[in-house]
């Protein structure tokens, strides 16, 4: 059951995606002797000069009509007309595409009729001009670059006379990749044309002298040529049909044409050859060998790549190519992701992830998604456990948030060198892809297998991540980076055995926000559903914290319990709790063991007479002692129990409350000895003089003396300077407390309402089978408060290995049939796509290994919290 | 022979020769004064290097402000290419730090259609709740203002809903000529709205604002620490690792220290009018331009102590750097360069490479007005036309209770003159004769001049880049520093003669030229 992601909709963080003009713009630079002014202002031109450059390294010439507040208002014919006249005076181009921008479409520029003026005002005119309307607002870059090509092909004036050759249509590809397809089609003795042909002009040689027009491309005789080609192979099945080229030269001159995925699996560069030798082309021993070389390589690689959980985004095209490479490789494309609007996406990239359930847990655990930015790419990878990113340079970001390695193999790459040259298509193309993506992952084991070994078998710390990198902090409070990722505060812990003397717990004020305030005490079961209530809601729920409203520690029972119960439903939630420490000592081993991963433990003093100021007394196995000793027998407490967390690797914060004229002038000398403690953190917190507590005639901290502390103490221990003191009731991030939002309990069943739920089990007492592999459901039932058993219903097994997929939907139909009158079907394990066959009939999943009851009980809170 | 400048405006038309002719300057320092055209608007088609009015509202001023979410009102291009462009670099304090993010409304054509306020508003909703910034700055591009949209109207709601402060910029892409009508809105709407709402009191009597200082490979913090180490408090800098919070409180310092002075006199000026802070005009960029900028600031506060310090400090500095600045002088000497940056730098960088012996022969600029050409005292001179009138001119009134001027009068008349208080140089009588300085150096003019007057280093942008390099002439970006600097003070001087000494003497440079260029080749036939 996976997390929704928040639903940003109005507001695009990091866009994944550029403007129509950037890809009309990409594409006319593979047309020889073409020079592109935009219709615009002149930023579009400058903006989109300048990334081009970036990327290719490579001078980028585009025009522009340098629209003002004039043209604006009367209309731009006049600018774009100068504008045409001058490009064509200083180039003396061949063509002249004039694409629009989102200023000419918005004041509704008739560019057409514009253009048909001035052939006519300008006879001897010898270039050729190309109009392709791209408004920035309707669509992205690769709509752009198909529109470009689109009108290309409607434009130029046809030469329909048969020619025997092969028309071949590629999307954004680069110009290395460019050079590989046109020595392809030579090898194989096709004669074609390539529409369009970036391969010199996006990467061009160092010569002698520098010629401003570029001379490579395809030619306009070659474009007209098109029409009277043998037949079109369209590389790109994503590309719109209107703006497909392929499409409009077979609706104008019959040419027939096949679409293509981009050659990067290895399925789809043999469909490739297959689809050029069935006109006609030779294979090639050559070419066969590399073939071998490279199924050579992917059994070299494969054992590595079985390690590679990917976030792979970028145009719809090149996202689906590397997803089927690398699921070709027993690598998972854990994240799917396009910036464009694209309604088939979804399907046709689960079809390529979906041969990995056959023998991957994980494969379940994929989200693919579109019309997507950065913000919820970051967020998927940070869910889906990600280990690599894959796709353009843009995805920076991402990998230096999450510490993740990026393979840079997309446009646009601005903080890397080679863009042209990046190599993805071909048997020797996806090879250099493959082995990038290879060695990314095999680079962070060598760097960190010993020490994760080391901590994983030796130490037995399960919390290790084997995926080669460094764990990514999560806990919002250990990082001012991880701020976004929300966390639970769950008040199930009320005792406390020491009394502060800034601190009275009785207050419940819905509207305050600091430490040890809650509106209500949960039982650790009510504790679990509200964590599932909540986590149904908040798509980034990573933390679950116990923060009182009392000690974690005093009634350990409970916060035992509770994370018992949360951990045997979530298995990546991080648990953090905070405590005064004078238990500590007691159950650090439990703790550790728990898998709690985080703790503050909150010091004033290191200095048993301060903190005698403090403490006005402390309960301690029985016996309650005052003044200096019980600062004492805490302050010891405190550092054996934190010896002991930070030996186990666990991360400590120690939090310090700043009290004027008691322990301000103290806190350096706290902080000195929490680091020399292996502390990883530490937080000043200002003195909250609450009435009612001993100290409430005190001043209040202001947030400069805070500032003050923070910055003597930050070459001492690390500081947290995003603390919000947050209730013990928290929920969310942590500058977005929603707590009050989930203040009532999760209504229990209606009585006398009967819910059925299907169990796959092999032993009968476990949930302990793979739904394909389930022969019978067990039925149980749940029926005023109890759950028991009904019967067993027979089932054909899903899965047997050989069936093709008409016999498999007639099985899910039969399936289906049996448990229509259940409301939750629990197996171990179950593939995606009878998965979405029961969701579609309204029937949940729940997947688990667990006791059958205790399966069932869970998946009825999980029930229950969904309603 | 032909000049340069005639050899290169030969290829035009008429009509654009007529144009352009204005637009570009040989040097002759007999003359009594020369006139430049400057701030109009570019030729269309003639692959010009300015940007837009967002560009320079967004990219420039705004984009550098670490703690304020600036979001674009707009399609996604204009957000997605002023991401990070300028490669600022800025350190938060509270965990506030939005330079990594690009943060666009992302319209769509039904938005366009049917009017895009609802989306803004819902955007920053969204923003609030995910980000939780102290303030947002709103930036239109193209369409919304045909549209329509009332930002303004949306952003006053905003205060109100949120409390946090809210500022809408109308810096559409078609105002204005260039980037420079951005940077004036943008100073329009900092000093109507941010400056002057906090109330901070400066730690020293020496508090000074860094004004036109954006960072560039970390420019400001070399600056910073330099003045630091002298005494001075650095209230806020504009906009380099700026932040809003302390922009707030800039009005508390005693002088404004104006770096750039094309893309942020206008509050400079205002800041005098209503807060009665005097400016002046200093440059960081150079090792001889730096200490004249420091004893003139520390002449304005006329303390002897802090001019001792400030000469112990410079002498500490130099005597850090002494060995590879006479190094790398020795290595560039005699070199000739050419600059090709926005509005002020390309004046300020001369002094840089003067350190090093290096001669600037073409100094071309984006979007420069004529009093940086030919000096502040032709402001009064200059007619404006109608792209300049579009760009709001605001005045401020004095404030009563916060007006307070560091100098008495007497003081004050006394450095007129003395020092660049409230006044600043022009490039052309700061050239030698025969040198070119061009107003929107286009790419073709670029490459002509690049014939003509070959020079061995080329400071540009990225856009020329590769047609420098394609034409065998070293170059250098010097609105990313190419991922290096910084380059202003002492420090950042040498770094830059470091990296332009590693630019000319690279071994590939020597490769260039084929070995069958330089040997006969066997011509004729056998038989």
């Amino acid at each position: 059951m996976k997390k929704e992601i928040s639903p940003i909709v109005s507001l695009n963080v990091n866009p994944c995606k550029m403007c129509m003009p950037m890809g009309s713009v990409n594409a006319l630079c593979g047309v020889a002797g073409c020079m592109t002014v935009l219709h615009g202002s002149q930023g579009c031109a400058t903006y989109i000069r300048r990334h081009m450059a970036t990327h290719y390294n490579e001078p980028i010439d585009i025009a522009s009509s340098s629209l003002t507040e004039e043209g604006t208002v009367f209309g731009g014919e006049k600018n774009l007309i100068k504008g045409i006249e001058n490009l064509i005076k200083l180039y003396d181009p061949d063509v002249v595409g004039v694409s629009t921008t989102c200023l000419a479409e918005t004041i509704g520029e008739d560019v057409p009729a514009m253009l048909a003026r001035f052939r006519e005002s300008h006879p001897d005119m010898r270039a050729k001009l190309i109009n392709v309307t791209s408004a920035g607002y309707s669509g992205t870059q690769f709509e752009g670059f198909f529109r470009a090509l689109r009108a290309l092909a409607e434009q130029v004036e046809p030469n329909n006379c048969p020619n025997g050759k092969v028309n071949i249509i590629t999307g954004q590809i680069s110009p290395a990749d460019t050079r590989w397809l046109k020595d392809l089609l030579s090898e194989m003795g096709i004669d074609a044309i390539l529409l369009p042909d970036v391969s010199e002009n996006l990467d061009g040689t160092h010569e002698a002298e520098y010629n401003r027009l570029k001379s490579g491309g395809v030619t306009l005789a070659e474009i007209a040529q098109m029409a009277g080609a043998r037949h079109t192979i369209e590389i790109s099945t994503f590309a719109a049909e209107e703006y497909s080229p392929a499409r409009y030269l077979l609706d104008a001159f019959g040419v027939p044409f096949t679409r293509l995925n981009l050659p990067v699996s290895l399925r789809d560069i043999d469909a490739l050859i297959n689809a050029l030798k069935s006109l006609g082309g030779t294979v090639t021993e050559r070419l066969r060998r590399e073939r071998g070389r490279y199924l050579d390589a992917m059994f070299d690689s494969h054992k590595y790549n079985a390690k590679v959980r990917a976030a792979v985004f970028g145009e719809p095209d090149f996202v689906y190519a590397v997803t089927g490479l690398l699921a070709e490789n027993g690598a998972m494309p854990s994240v799917c992701a396009t910036g464009s609007v694209c309604p088939g996406f979804a399907d046709k990239v689960r079809a390529e992830v979906e041969p990995l359930s056959e023998f991957h847990l994980d494969a379940g655990n994929v989200i693919i998604a579109d019309d997507e930015d950065f913000e919820h790419i970051e967020q998927y990878a940070a869910e889906y456990g990600v280990n690599l990113l894959i796709g353009s340079g843009d995805g920076r970001r991402v990998a230096e948030r999450l510490k993740l390695p990026l393979v840079r193999c997309a446009f646009p790459i601005h903080d890397h060198i080679g863009g042209q040259r990046v190599r993805t298509l071909g048997y020797d193309g996806a090879l250099t892809l493959l082995d990038r993506v290879t060695n990314a992952i095999l680079s962070g084991v060598e760097e960190t297998f010993r020490e994760n070994l080391y901590e994983k078998y030796y130490k037995g710390n399960s919390d290790t991540k084997v995926t080669g990198n460094k764990p990514v902090e999560k806990h919002p409070c250990f990082s001012g980076c991880a701020k976004s990722s929300a966390r639970i505060h769950l008040p199930v812990a009320p005792k406390c055995n020491i009394q502060c003397n800034y601190c009275v717990r009785k207050f419940d004020c819905p509207n305050e926000s600091r430490p040890g305030v809650t509106s209500e005490i949960l039982t650790p079961r009510d504790a679990l559903a509200k964590f599932l209530d909540v986590r149904a809601q908040i798509p980034n729920l990573g933390v679950v914290g116990i923060a009182g409203p009392g000690d974690a520690l005093a009634d350990f029972d409970l916060t035992r319990e509770t994370i018992r119960l949360i951990r045997q439903i979530d298995k990546d939630v991080l648990f953090c709790l905070s405590t005064n420490g004078l238990l500590l000592p007691f159950y650090a081993e439990e703790l550790i063991s728990l898998g709690v991963t985080h703790v503050t433990v909150t010091v004033n003093a290191v200095n048993p007479s301060i903190g005698a100021k403090i403490y006005s007394r402390a309960e301690y196995l029985g016996v309650k002692y005052n003044g200096e000793t019980g600062a004492a027998i805490l302050l010891a407490n405190q550092i054996a129990g934190i010896t002991r967390l930070v030996a186990a690797g666990i991360k400590v914060k120690v939090n310090t409350v700043m009290i004027k004229g008691i322990n301000d002038r103290h806190i350096p000398e706290v902080m000195g000895a929490m680091k020399g403690l292996g502390c990883e953190i530490g937080n000043i917190m200002p003195l909250i003089p609450v009435v009612g507590s001993a100290f409430e005639a005190l001043d209040m901290t202001n947030a400069h003396e805070i500032a003050a502390a923070r910055k003597e103490c930050e070459p001492i221990l690390t500081q947290m300077y995003h603390c919000r003191q947050c209730r013990a009731d928290a929920i969310g991030t942590l500058d977005n407390d929603i707590s009050f939002k989930f203040r009532n309990a999760p209504q229990p069943a209606a009585s006398g309402a009967t819910t059925l739920f299907a169990v796959s089990s092999e032993s009968g007492v476990l949930v302990d089978q793979h739904f394909g592999h389930t022969k019978a459901f067990c039925i149980y039932e749940y029926k005023n408060g109890s759950i028991r058993f009904k019967e067993n219903r027979k089932v054909p097994q899903y899965c047997t290995g050989e069936d093709d997929d008409a016999v498999q939907s007639g099985k899910m139909a039969a399936i289906l049939k049996t448990v229509e009158d259940c409301a939750c079907v629990l197996s171990m394990r179950m593939g995606d796509s009878p998965r979405n066959a029961l969701r579609a009939k309204g029937i949940q999943v729940y997947t688990t290994y667990n006791r059958i009851e205790d399966a069932v009980n869970e998946a009825l809170t999980a029930l229950q919290s969904r309603r | 022979m032909k000049n340069a400048r005639d050899a290169v405006l030969e290829k035009y038309s008429a009509k654009v020769y007529k144009n352009r002719k204005e637009h570009i300057v040989e040097v002759d320092r007999e003359a009594a004064e020369q006139k430049i055209a400057a701030n109009s608007r570019s030729v269309p088609g003639i692959m010009t290097n300015r940007g837009c009015c967002y560009a320079g509202c967004k990219g420039v001023v705004l984009g550098p402000l670490k703690d304020a979410l600036v979001l674009t009102h707009g399609p996604i291009g204009c957000g997605f290419y002023s991401w990070g462009t300028r490669r600022n670099k800025a350190k938060a304090e509270d965990g506030r730090n939005f330079i990594q993010y690009c943060f666009s409304t992302d319209l769509q054509e039904p938005d366009i259609v049917f009017g895009g306020e609802k989306k803004l508003r819902q955007a920053i909703k969204e923003a609030m709740e995910i980000f939780s910034p102290k303030s947002i700055m709103i930036c239109s591009t193209c369409p919304v203002g045909l549209i329509g949209d009332d930002i303004h109207a949306v952003a006053a709601e905003t205060e109100k809903l949120y409390g946090i402060t809210c500022v809408a910029f109308s810096c559409e892409g078609y105002k204005g000529v260039s980037q420079s009508a951005g940077h004036h809105i943008a100073n329009n709407g900092i000093m109507r709205r941010v400056i002057g709402t906090g109330d901070a009191a400066p730690k020293s009597k020496y508090s000074v604002n860094l004004l036109g200082e954006y960072n560039i490979g970390g420019d400001g913090w070399e600056t910073e620490r330099i003045l630091k180490r002298i005494g001075y408090d650095v209230i806020a800098v504009l906009t380099g690792d700026g932040s809003i919070e302390d922009l707030k409180n800039a009005h508390m310092a005693n002088l404004n220290l104006v770096q750039c002075h094309r893309s942020i006199n206008y509050i400079a000026e205002m800041m005098k009018t209503r807060f009665g802070i005097n400016w002046l005009k200093v440059n960081f960029v150079g090792i001889e331009a730096t200490i004249t900028s420091l004893r003139e600031t520390a002449e304005f506060f006329g303390d002897d102590e802090l001019k001792r310090r400030t000469e112990a400090v410079i002498a500490d500095e130099l005597a850090e750097i002494a060995e590879q600045r006479a190094y790398y002088k020795s290595k560039l000497s005699g070199k000739t360069a050419a600059l090709y940056v926005g509005g002020s730098r390309s004046h300020h960088y001369q002094y840089l490479l003067r350190d090093f012996g290096v001669k600037t022969v073409l100094a071309g600029h984006e979007f420069a007005h004529r009093d940086d050409y030919e000096g502040r005292c032709v402001i009064p001179t200059i007619k404006e036309d109608a792209d300049n009138k579009n760009i709001e001119s605001i005045t401020v009134d004095v404030d009563p209770d916060r007006f307070s001027t560091f100098l008495p009068e007497d003081r004050r008349n006394e450095l007129y003159g003395k020092i660049q208080l409230e006044d600043y140089k022009g490039i052309i009588p700061d050239m030698e004769t025969g040198d070119i300085v061009v107003d929107d150096l286009n790419h073709f003019e670029t490459e002509a001049f690049l014939e003509t007057l070959k020079p061995d280093i080329f400071l540009s942008g990225i856009k020329d880049k590769y047609v420098l390099q394609k034409s065998g002439v070293v170059s250098r970006q010097l609105h990313s520093y190419d991922y290096s600097g910084p380059y202003s003070g002492f420090r950042g001087a040498v770094k830059f003669a470091h990296d332009l000494t590693m630019g000319l003497y690279t071994p590939a440079w020597g490769l260039v030229t084929p070995p069958w260029k330089d040997e006969p080749m066997l011509v004729g036939t056998i038989g």
